[in-house]
């Protein structure tokens, strides 16, 4: 970087990387829309469930999450930070090696993705499914980008970074943070490990983790590249330097206070439940910021909207992330959070933000750049416009249906008649009325996987345009050394300095995080002595993992909430107690199906193996997956002396002698719920199949309470 | 870049990014409103609620249950129908049709799953015989059941979540199946009851 000699420097900007990032977006893209469409399929037609294991909602919706966030979103973040890093610093990437590691390293790790999940081999943490060794190897991955990020901020030939650049350093600092703090577990085997948090812990971190992953590799990196990309298309001065710098210290200060929002009227402590909420509606203004300073960008080059498709995008996204950082602060609200928590709202909210805001930036970006890395012309603007109306149309076909779906459910849920009574007891009553809703959500997403590959075959046909001798863009730039920053003062001097620039951005955002996540640490504090519960025995601990194995919590919630309407559907609210010992916590995030907190006892072991091998045996309406398999799949008793051994080690307070004997005890176990079934009819050799242990956990939910 | 005059801007001097400009326009009035209003209310709720004494959650709940409570026993004093019946009374629902038919849709809905559709008894028991586990099979027998439940024997309280007039139509209909052999019955359990 001291080139300190007089006169001008060739730059050689790394054009070939880039290009890889976006082929790896654009594929991963497909494989997350495609299977979107096919979890949308089985939530309206449970048929498609397939009866098999690998196929089964709740083992495709974190491959669809993971694929979307980290694989889509992932990669067309890395293609645009690299891009546009190197021109904003006028530097070539610090290490080709790096950069190469640093994207087949990447897809190495959703490949991994893509086989583990699909085979139940998951965390059971929302959006960090992925299992320790794969954790290992992201946070590898992330230290190999930041290495190259900061090593190219290290050989700058300009002074003063960019807004663009503020927002890549606060996301490659803050989602180091996030990854490493959520992902910390012990291993009981290669694929297999048990998170170290427990209970409203383990929900407070994992939930910081959650909102954050959506505030720093969704939100913040996508800002940055507007911040590059849109003044860049509509060839206009960003509208305030000023707003900048406000909303981007704002931004980063308080989402992470937000986490919280996401465990409202739950059993978590009040005061988080508090901060949770205030910093998540005081982050109305800050979000808008940013939309601000998008959308008024453009002023004086409104025209281009009509004419380039690529301003349509951005602008569309621009306004999805102005709507859903609307949406967000209301839901944040603990009153409108009781009705719309654990419903389809939820769903249409994330999809505006992901569909809208992350979808048309990556689109935006990628009808951008190829053509001009490729030095050619997009083959069509009309296909891209038709991509971009058949898209939009069907984003509000998605948002709309979800909206409608969640309040209707929400007020299904909660409508209580003049005798104290629920209007609606049955719970699959409340999913019946909104399955049609859920297919006009299947065409939402279908059209917007149909639009997405109206854009593939249009970049292809660009493609066949490029030049035969489109090699990486090389630049003169006039450089004599860095001038310093002596002589300025204030934000300016500090955009001149990026040591202290991100030293500043990481006390930011361990303020928040400190000050929320350290008194929870101490969780006996928060057991009340009456609601301390036994830990679950060594079947339910293997009957727990089949519950984390099969994704259950995706659509079955464990937290009866502090409101009427939970209390009288599933019983008294749940307590900090009951989930002490729960590595990880299984409060869920969705009510497809109903709570099952106190589902232990509430039906013979007969009712729930019939259930399971065919819900619609004992609920007609029912649009649960059946799970034939775990009447012939064979429960690992072997692994839970083991499994219990690191449960202990993680504080649960098991005896030396259950440890010893957890194998022997649990077989015992399974052989008394076995004769039991036996004894009603139900044939075969059970007693070592994985469904006896899954009914042992469930009906050992909501029974563990110590004063009985 | 293009030209920023016929705005009226001026873009800062010595900021420029890859030529990208930038102007210095100020806040917009309305956003730092919002911004203010929302600080204001989070410092104001924070106090409240976590340091002026304001309702906890569990303490809302509490207050929410008992409003519940007060309006249930207003209705059930509001509407004598609700009263316990007496034997006389429930027996008489076993020769009302209207009452059978409306016991029976409840049946179909609640019951089936587990006592099957003919009341042959499946996970639960058979229904038709003139075998009970549980109490004699008496009309205000098989009402107390349906309204408490057997918790440990799986068998649901629905008191919660079924009137009470309707269970009573339920349990007629459970008398009336009685003697009607369905295929496929489940063996007799519990004591034999002769009147």
């Amino acid at each position: 970087m001291s080139n300190h000699s007089p006169g001008t420097d060739t730059v050689t900007y790394d054009d070939d990387i880039v290009k890889k990032f976006i082929f790896a977006a654009l594929l991963f893209g497909g494989v997350a829309f495609l299977v979107g469409v096919i979890v949308a399929l089985q939530l309206a037609y449970w048929q498609f469930n397939f009866d098999t294991s690998w196929l089964t909602f709740g083992r495709l919706r974190p491959l669809h999450t993971n694929a979307a966030i980290f694989a889509f979103a992932g990669n067309i973040v890395f293609a645009g930070i690299y891009h546009s890093t190197q021109r904003l610093l006028k530097a070539r990437m610090f290490s080709r090696a790096l950069s190469c590691i640093h994207f087949w390293g990447w897809q190495l790790i959703i490949v991994a993705a893509a086989i583990s999940l699909p085979l139940g081999l998951t965390t059971g943490k929302e959006y960090a499914e992925l299992e320790w060794p794969i954790d290992i190897a992201i946070t590898l991955i992330w230290v190999v980008f930041a290495i190259n990020f900061f090593g190219t901020l290290a050989k700058r030939r300009v002074q003063h970074i960019y807004v663009a650049i503020w927002f890549y350093i606060a996301t490659i600092v803050t989602v180091a943070v996030l990854h490493i703090v959520n992902s910390l577990a012990l291993p009981v085997s290669m694929m297999k490990s048990y998170p170290v948090f427990a209970g409203i812990q383990d929900a407070l971190v994992q939930w910081w983790y959650g909102h954050n992953a959506v505030a720093f590799f969704l939100t913040t990196p996508f800002l940055g590249l507007m911040y590059y990309y849109l003044p860049k298309a509509v060839q206009r001065p960003v509208y305030s330097y000023r707003l900048s710098i406000i909303h981007f210290w704002a931004l980063v200060f308080m989402y992470i206070w937000a986490g919280p929002h996401h465990l409202l009227n739950t059993a978590l402590p009040d005061w988080a439940q508090t901060l949770g909420m205030i910093f998540s509606v005081a982050l109305w203004a800050p979000s808008w910021g940013g939309m601000i300073n998008g959308l008024l960008t453009l002023r004086g080059a409104w025209d281009k909207l009509r004419t380039e498709p690529v301003v349509k995008f951005f602008v569309a996204a621009v306004t999805a992330y102005g709507m859903s950082t609307f949406e967000g602060p209301l839901l944040s609200i603990k009153s409108v959070s009781s009705l719309g928590h654990y419903t389809d709202w939820i769903v249409g909210h994330v999809h505006v933000g992901t569909l809208g805001w992350n979808g048309f930036m990556a689109f935006g970006i990628s009808y951008y750049l190829l053509p001009r890395i490729w030095k050619t012309q997009l083959y069509s603007k009309s296909m891209a416009t038709a991509h971009f109306w058949v898209a939009t149309v069907g984003i509000v076909l998605y948002y709309i249906s979800m909206l409608s779906a969640g309040i209707t459910q929400g007020l299904m849920w909660r409508n209580i008649d003049s005798a104290g009574r629920l209007v609606y007891p049955d719970f699959v009553e409340t999913v019946t009325k909104i399955i049609p809703l859920y297919q006009v959500r299947v065409v939402g997403g279908t059209l917007f996987l149909i639009g997405f590959l109206i854009m593939i075959y249009n970049l292809f046909k660009t493609a066949q345009t490029a030049a035969k001798d489109a090699t990486d863009e090389t630049v003169q730039v006039a450089f004599k050394g860095l001038p310093g920053v002596e002589g300025e003062t204030g934000h300016r001097k500090l955009e001149g300095l990026v040591t202290a620039f991100t030293v500043l951005t990481l006390i930011a955002i361990l303020i928040g995080s400190v000050l929320e996540i350290l008194p929870t640490l101490n969780l006996d504090k928060y057991v009340a002595p009456a609601s301390k519960v036994h830990p679950f025995s060594p079947l339910e601990i293997a009957g727990r993992d089949i519950y984390i194995r099969e994704g259950c919590y995706v659509c079955h919630s464990q937290m009866i909430r502090k409101m009427p309407s939970d209390v009288l559907r599933f019983g008294e609210p749940s307590t900090i107690g009951e989930s002490m010992y729960d590595h990880p916590f299984q409060w869920g995030s969705k009510r497809t199906g109903p709570d099952l907190s106190r589902v232990g006892k509430k039906y013979p072991s007969l009712w729930h193996f019939r259930h399971m091998i065919d819900p619609r045996s004992i609920s007609e309406h029912s649009v649960m997956p059946n799970y034939p398999w775990l009447a012939s799949q064979k429960v690992d008793f072997y692994s839970l002396r083991k499994k219990l051994s690191v449960l202990k080690a993680l504080g649960v307070p098991y005896s030396d002698d259950v440890l010893g004997r957890a194998d022997v005890i649990a077989e015992e176990e399974a052989r008394v719920i076995a004769e039991e079934l036996k004894g009603q009819g139900v044939e075969g050799k059970i007693e070592d199949k994985d469904i006896i242990a899954l009914i042992a956990y469930l009906q050992a939910l909501g029974q563990k309470g110590i004063k009985e | 870049m293009g030209d920023s005059k016929n705005l009226g801007d001026h873009v800062i001097e010595g900021h420029d990014y890859d030529g990208i400009q930038e102007l210095n326009n100020p806040l917009p009035a309305w956003w730092l409103g919002i911004f203010w209003a929302t600080c204001l209310f989070g410092l104001a709720y924070y106090i409240y609620y976590e340091l002026a004494g304001g309702p906890t959650l569990d303490e809302e709940l509490q207050t929410a249950m008992s409003e519940i409570h007060a309006v249930k026993e207003e209705a059930q004093a509001a509407n004598p129908t609700a009263a316990p019946k007496s034997d006389e009374e429930l027996n008489a629902l076993v020769s009302d049709p209207a009452a059978l038919e409306k016991g029976a849709q409840v049946f179909q809905t609640n019951c089936v799953a587990c006592h099957g559709a003919k009341g042959e008894g499946t996970i639960g028991p058979n229904l038709t015989d003139d075998y009970w586990i549980h109490k004699k099979g008496t009309m205000s027998d098989i009402v107390s059941l349906i309204k408490t439940g057997v918790p440990d024997k799986g068998m649901p309280p629905w008191e919660a979540a079924i009137a009470a007039e309707d269970i009573e139509k339920t349990a007629a209909f459970i008398v009336s199946l009685k003697g009607t052999n369905p295929p496929n019955a489940k063996a007799p359990q519990g004591e034999q009851v002769t009147e």
